[in-house]
């Protein structure tokens, strides 16, 4: 087992090596110098040279990867250069906002989707089944800025049981929103899969023998059914996380939520390269982390792998 | 006794109503209370030397001071810092008498600061300046014509020669040549001073630990939250009966991203000043707070700028002209923009000295503008790519431009960029049309005229259209020089009419400032500058 | 048998599976239905979606809510909003297929050489597959939008299709890594059989299956990319009347209670998503078995 996480964690070190190569790449690449842009709409060439070498961008682009990997290697991601802030300090700041929404955005999708997943599996077929299937698949189906911007019609600006969108800290009315937009899809995925997996299970021929015995059926259903389904719910329940926390861009977008995704974008609109490396990186390994951890627990809960 | 009697009476009736008319005439100003005052964004640089937007020019102003500054409409310059000055004769020295008793705020983010709450002297100016270098200000530039800007900057002198401490309280500029807008650009907020002792304590990081001498110090920021100031007890300026400002205990700034809330909040009273009030909401606020409401023209202008160094504007006046009879600007700014902004003639717009209500410029006229299409040797229609950049009121516009050229056989290929993008093809002249705003540093003409359409400042200096004509050229550069500030004017007019004559660009609007105040605040008053510039510092609540 | 009956067999077998399947039926008819409305646009459209109404009747035009005269509103410029609707479909199909077009380019080849070849070849471009994974999606298509300075239509699709390849590819290479060890690989392999006929004619038609289901169910994800760009403002340019931009264009808007701008077209690309899902869900479990015998 410790092996295995050691090797996956190497193996991770020459993608996140990729990922960091690709972005600085992409970044030269792009049109629009960010000095330019941090002057404003004047322009004064000169001045512009100097902020440039300041910034060191005047130095030729393999000179600038080489002291961007090894400020890199000593967790060093540089200053924005828009307010001058330490890239690591906005990435945690911000990494905090898009966490409480990821968080309760799975709490609720999971919650809700394992639920419903199991109830039209063991009532197939049955009004409940078709139609949490369908909302599952609508769910799933929905573009999820439009999800966001239906919810705000309908709650904040035609109820007004919700004030509108931001970030108020302890204020539970502006989580509740952005937590359902996020939460709508994985929620259907989830609800899909458990029931899927359920089904299958249900079928089994120890379930049978299970019955045979004349347990309770509530009892064989949870227990036995449960446990096998969990391995793939606990695949969707990682990746979904791994896709929350590497930037709810749009959701952050329409609900003005300070968190990473919108730091991304807004960092590469104004070509900001320190943040935008500094996202992306974060992203990246936040992604690769989510996935590990979904790796590791299929040990524990299917007996059947074996880790060599 | 009857008399007397009388006389009492008349006395006893009289007076009251005398005082009590001077009471209502001079209403007397009453101390403290929090202004919160709205903005969209947290200040990205609180540093005046980097704030080149809106937003931290806002704060800027609040916690920092010019030499000089504009008033209120615009037209003309009077003292801050400085208490007043002389022009040497030539044009080329300005001479600064500082006003005394001028203190550095003594403490900032609760806690004391380096500099002590010592008072600003001469020597301090010129470390602000001598700073703007040394750091990069993208704004230094705007007064490289004080002697010794080159060298310095280069490195091969250890000071500012052109900038010059007299005495304490004496500070003088020599300029290599006469710069007559110079007055001016000393009010733009770059221009201010800071403390040697803070700005070196701090770095970089004085981005975050502002200090100053204005009428607010910085006391919390909670980024993406708020600012919150509380007034300078030791602030320089008094009132007209020699009162202490700022009246105001404290200033809150909050950032409120979305639009409904700070609408809603500002209904509710939660919230003083709603600066640029949203789209949405405007016929409402008309119709039912327009009292509340202060609009002005700001300065700024609004253009489609053709590239005239390539085909097809080149040299194709009639082309350009066309362009200009075939936009209904007063429709679209009904339509489309609510009214919210000023169909434009020319360049300069209005309450710029030196504009023009009498300029000869384009009307909306569909069949001059066919005809003048085919003679331009079109008159089967063109296809141009325009490029503007991602905002959707500029998008909005845009479509709407679109729809009005498509009906005279124009069509524009809308291409949507980010700024970034925008602005590099547009220094680099890689663009057929494209969409600009400008809006003023200072309150001259040279600002709009000289920047924005001489020859030498083709590509990233702000001549984006690439336009040159001599004649204009050269008008603009005598009046840079020349002091006579009516012959001046004089000059730009007939620079600005041949340019107007030309149709470098797509002439459109000019912009609107605006914000809401609620009715318990007096003495609000919007600049022709923007919102951003609303002086806080003699404004009172009433409860 | 011959093979070729064999495969015929399955194919025929898999559509009678398909058939019976309620909502794979549904999709198919859903999807149908949408491809139908793109072709005949210019037929359907009440009105034209670019002409800008407010020019010739005014402010009432403006806004318009849903009425039997716009069964779905105007917009600003007072443009009828079903018009547009119609015609966005064209946009979504163009944008679904084009770029599922580029994702098939470059996500076949490198998946089945990573899947057929193995060693080296498979470590390379598996690391390649895991590194454009890892990057966050959305941004990696606004950066690459961004390098080409000229937005359009063509580079929206480009830029999905370079960084879409991916989920393609994974199938492929699992695929051909799990065929190149059967049986009748074997045998052709025994036979003396030069490899490109082997990967084309043998092992390719066995891969397809799967390929087809992702790049069906890829397409729902195509479509919702694109919105989300155009919402950003980085998708089709206006006055395009791709989805997106609607919503886009008329979130302002909902603050007032004039919804129909930004609703509406949400709803067509839920119909639309919903369509590619169901078919690929249904070809999926209709496809899925007969692999698995």
């Amino acid at each position: 087992m410790f092996s295995y996480i050691v090797r996956k964690l190497l193996y991770a070190v020459p993608v996140i090596w990729g990922v960091v190569t690709i972005v600085f790449i992409l970044m030269a690449i792009v049109p629009g110098d960010p000095a330019r842009l941090m002057m404003g709409q004047r322009g004064d060439p000169e001045t512009l040279a100097r902020i440039r070498a300041d910034l060191g961008l005047d130095l030729p682009i393999h000179k600038q990867y080489v002291r961007f990997l090894k400020d890199l290697v000593k967790g060093d991601l540089g200053i924005s250069y828009r307010n001058n802030e330490k890239v690591v300090d906005a990435l945690l700041t911000r990494f905090k906002a898009t966490l409480k929404l990821a968080f309760w955005a799975m709490v609720l999708a999971s919650v809700l989707g394992i639920l419903a997943g199991i109830v039209s599996a063991v009532k197939q077929y049955s009004i409940f089944d078709y139609s949490a299937m369908f909302i599952a698949i609508s769910g799933i189906s929905a573009p999820v800025f439009w999800v966001g911007l239906l919810l705000l019609l309908i709650f904040a600006y035609t109820l007004h049981l919700i004030p509108g969108v931001g970030y108020v800290p302890g204020d539970w009315r502006y989580y509740v929103l952005p937590v359902i937009t996020l939460g709508v899809r994985p929620a259907a995925l989830i609800a899909r899969l458990t029931r899927s997996c359920m089904l299958e299970v249900l079928t089994q021929d120890y379930i049978r023998t299970a019955r045979a015995k004349g347990l309770h059926e509530r009892i064989v259903v949870m227990r036995h059914a449960l446990k096998n389904a969990l391995i793939p719910v606990v695949t969707i329940v990682g990746t979904q996380v791994a896709e929350l926390l590497s930037g709810a861009v749009l959701t952050e977008t329409i609900f003005a939520w300070p968190g990473v995704g919108r730091l991304a974008v807004e960092a590469l609109i104004a070509r900001d390269f320190p943040m935008i490396r500094g996202t992306v990186i974060f992203m990246a390994i936040i992604f690769l982390v989510a996935n590990l951890i979904v790796d590791i627990s299929y040990g524990f809960i299917d007996p059947r792998i074996r880790y060599d | 006794m009857r008399k007397l009697f009388g006389l009492f009476l008349v006395l006893a009736v009289c007076l009251p109503m005398v005082f009590g008319v001077h009471q209502a005439m001079s209403q007397e100003p009453k101390y403290g209370g929090v202004l919160r005052w709205r903005e969209v964004s947290d200040p990205p640089k609180l540093d005046p030397a980097m704030s080149t937007d809106t937003t931290s020019s806002r704060n800027v102003y609040l916690m920092f001071d010019m030499l000089v500054e504009n008033d209120p409409d615009g037209k003309s310059i009077v003292p801050r810092l400085a208490e007043s000055w002389e022009a040497g004769h030539d044009g080329k020295s300005w001479t600064f008498h500082l006003r005394k008793g001028v203190k550095f705020h003594k403490e900032a983010l609760g806690k004391p600061t380096e500099n002590g709450g010592r008072e600003v002297k001469a020597q301090d100016w010129k470390y602000s300046f001598e700073r703007l270098i040394k750091i990069n200000s993208p704004r230094a530039y705007f007064i490289d014509m004080v002697k010794g800007y080159q060298d310095f900057v280069d490195g091969k002198a250890d000071e500012w020669v052109g900038i010059k401490v007299v005495d304490d309280y004496t500070l003088q500029f020599e300029l290599d040549y006469p710069f007559s807008p110079f007055l001016s650009v000393l009010a733009y907020n770059t221009f201010v001073v800071v403390p040697k002792e803070d700005a070196e304590k701090w770095g970089k990081e004085f981005n975050f630990h502002p200090v100053g001498t204005g009428a607010f110090i910085l006391e919390r920021w909670d980024h993406d939250q708020r600012l919150v100031y509380k007034k300078n007890p030791d602030y320089w300026k008094k009132d007209k009966e020699g009162r202490q400002l700022p009246y105001l205990d404290s200033v809150e700034i909050l950032i409120i991203p979305d639009n409904t809330i700070a609408y809603e909040e500002f209904k509710k009273g939660n919230i003083d000043v709603l600066p640029a009030p949203p789209d949405e909401y405007y016929e409402e606020i008309k119709a039912t707070y327009s009292h509340m409401l202060q609009e002005r023209p700001e300065l700024g202008t609004y253009y489609y700028g053709f590239n005239n160094s390539k085909p097809p504007f080149k040299d194709n006046l009639k082309l350009r002209q066309a362009f200009n009879y075939a936009v209904d600007r007063e429709a679209i700014n009904e339509l489309v923009i609510h009214g919210r902004y000023y169909p434009a003639k020319g360049v300069l717009p209005p309450g710029m000295p030196g504009y023009n209500p009498d300029l000869k410029g384009y009307e909306y006229n569909p069949e001059k503008a066919k005809q003048l299409l085919a003679e331009s040797g079109y008159p089967d229609g063109i296809t141009v790519d325009f490029n503007v950049n991602n905002d959707p009121r500029h998008t909005l516009i845009s479509e709407a431009i679109q729809a009005q050229l498509k009906d005279l056989g124009i069509n524009i290929n809308i291409k949507v960029l980010d700024w970034g993008v925008h602005l590099d093809l547009c220094e680099r002249g890689e663009t057929e049309m494209f969409r600009m705003g400008w809006v003023a540093d200072y309150a001259d003409p040279d600002n709009f005229l000289y920047v924005l359409l001489h020859s030498s400042n083709h590509g990233s200096r702000g001549n984006y259209s690439f336009y040159s004509n001599p004649k204009v050229d050269e008008l603009l550069a005598t009046a840079r020089v020349e002091t006579d500030w009516d012959e001046r004017m004089k000059l730009y007019q007939e620079a600005e009419q041949m340019i107007v004559d030309d149709a470098p660009w797509l002439f459109l609007f000019h912009y609107t400032t605006s914000l809401l105040a609620q009715e318990r605040l007096k003495n609000v008053h919007l600049p022709a500058f923007g919102d951003y510039s609303t002086p806080l510092d003699t404004v009172w609540i009433e409860e | 048998m011959t093979k070729k009956s064999k495969i015929g067999g399955l194919w025929y077998e898999a559509w009678l599976r398909f058939k019976r399947n309620k909502l794979a039926l549904v999709g198919l008819i859903m999807a149908i239905s949408i491809i139908v409305i793109a072709i005949f646009a210019p037929l359907i459209v009440p009105y034209d979606p670019f002409e800008q109404l407010i020019w010739k009747e005014g402010k009432e035009a403006r806004l318009a809510p849903p009425s039997l005269k716009h069964l779905m509103g105007t917009d600003i410029y007072g443009r009828d909003i079903l018009s547009r609707i119609i015609y966005g479909a064209r946009i979504s199909l163009q944008i679904g297929i084009f770029a599922s077009i580029v994702s098939l380019i470059i996500g076949v080849p490198l998946g089945a050489m990573a899947g057929y070849i193995g060693g080296v070849v498979d470590d390379l471009i598996s690391w390649l597959i895991n590194v454009v994974f890892a990057f966050p999606f959305l941004l990696f298509v606004l950066a690459v939008i961004a390098v080409f300075q000229s937005p359009s239509l063509r580079i929206v699709y480009i830029a999905i299709g370079l960084v879409n390849w991916v989920g393609i590819a994974r199938v492929v290479r699992a695929q051909f890594m799990s065929l190149r060890d059967r049986e009748f690989v074997e045998a052709a392999k025994a036979l003396g059989l030069p490899r490109r006929k082997i990967i084309f004619k043998h092992i390719l038609p066995n891969a397809i299956a799967p390929v087809i289901v992702q790049a069906t169910l890829g397409m729902g994800g195509i479509i919702m990319t694109e919105a989300g760009l155009a919402f950003l403002g980085f998708g089709a340019q206006p006055p395009t009347p791709s989805w997106g931009l609607m919503i886009s264009e008329g979130q302002k808007y909902l603050s007032i209670g004039k919804w129909w701008w930004a609703i509406f077209p949400g709803l067509a690309i839920m119909y639309t998503v919903l369509a590619f899902n169901f078919l690929g869900d249904g070809l999926r479990d209709a496809l899925d078995v007969r692999l698995k015998r």
